[in-house]
């Protein structure tokens, strides 16, 4: 996986919460994809691109698989854009001198992943051995999916308990 | 760009073990149906499997595993690495209600989770 070299932990967690250190071209790019997120999970259904972030729960039995996206589809829709207005908010670059409570820490991290999720759907990362071709291409959409794996990394990081 | 089809379904590996117990309705209809395997049922525990995707990373799925199951490190380091390398892994064995309620808070961090009834149905 490819890292940028950076002095500074973009996500750490200090005294009183954590901090986010990135420029705000990072900022602004985030709350970019963040919107764009939104605008996918509040658009149809069946696009492929978010598929996989609705996995099916009974791949066994039809009928109680249809009963729980019944019931839970719409929640699951309302928790990731609950995190996505979370991180939109703790992201903007007026805002880079406030620091994060953990509930929005946790809503950045699932929000980043999501993103990378529907990127790695669009760069059609389906296995392993396309997630190292994934690794070895040059390509705007790559380099966005590396800053957003080194991104997750740090924030797993700053969570983990040490 | 051209989507791609991610999910691919977990392989059908266990379905056959549900042989006989999963009701076979010829002509589907809007009335109730008493589920009599339902009842039979009830008392096989069911679990909570997570299925390797090549997208979620190994430190990520470790830090879920800890958080939403309170596993060690250690624990939650061993299931990551059995859902890497043998395909997936078992995380939670309870009954119906607690089995969704882990599926959503794994669906929530974007993990492959799904649930199925444990054991032989026989």
């Amino acid at each position: 996986m490819a890292r940028r070299r950076k002095f500074v932990a973009p996500v750490e967690a200090v005294r009183g919460g954590w901090r986010i250190t990135l420029d705000d071209e990072e900022r602004n790019l985030l709350v970019r994809l963040m919107d764009e997120l939104r605008a996918l999970l509040t658009g149809p259904d069946d696009n492929e691109l978010i598929r996989r972030l609705f996995p099916v729960a009974y791949p066994d039995d039809d009928e109680k698989e249809a009963e729980y996206q019944r019931l839970m589809r719409e929640e699951l829709v309302a928790s990731r854009l609950a995190a996505l207005d979370s991180v939109t908010h703790t992201i903007d670059p007026a805002r880079s001198s406030e620091l994060l409570d953990e509930g929005e820490v946790i809503a950045f991290m699932q929000s980043i992943n999501a993103t990378r999720l529907v990127l790695g759907a669009m760069l059609g990362i389906t296995d392993d051995e396309s997630a190292d071709d994934a690794d070895a291409t040059d390509s705007p959409e790559h380099h966005l999916y590396d800053f957003l794996s080194w991104l997750l990394e740090w924030t797993v990081r700053s969570l983990s308990p040490t | 760009m051209v989507p791609a089809v991610l999910v691919r379904g977990p392989t059908p590996a266990a379905s056959s073990r549900h042989n006989g117990a999963v009701p076979i309705t010829l002509e589907p209809t809007e009335v109730m149906e008493p589920d009599i395997d339902e009842a039979v049922a009830i008392n096989r525990p069911w679990v909570v499997l997570v299925w390797n995707d090549p997208v979620n990373l190994m430190s990520y799925v470790t830090y879920v595993f800890q958080k939403l199951f309170g596993f060690s490190l250690e624990k939650a380091t061993e299931l990551m690495l059995d859902v890497h390398e043998k395909g997936r892994a078992v995380v939670a064995s309870c009954g119906r209600e607690e089995a969704e309620m882990h599926v959503f808070r794994l669906h929530e961090h974007s993990l492959w989770a799904t649930m199925e009834h444990d054991g032989p149905s026989s």
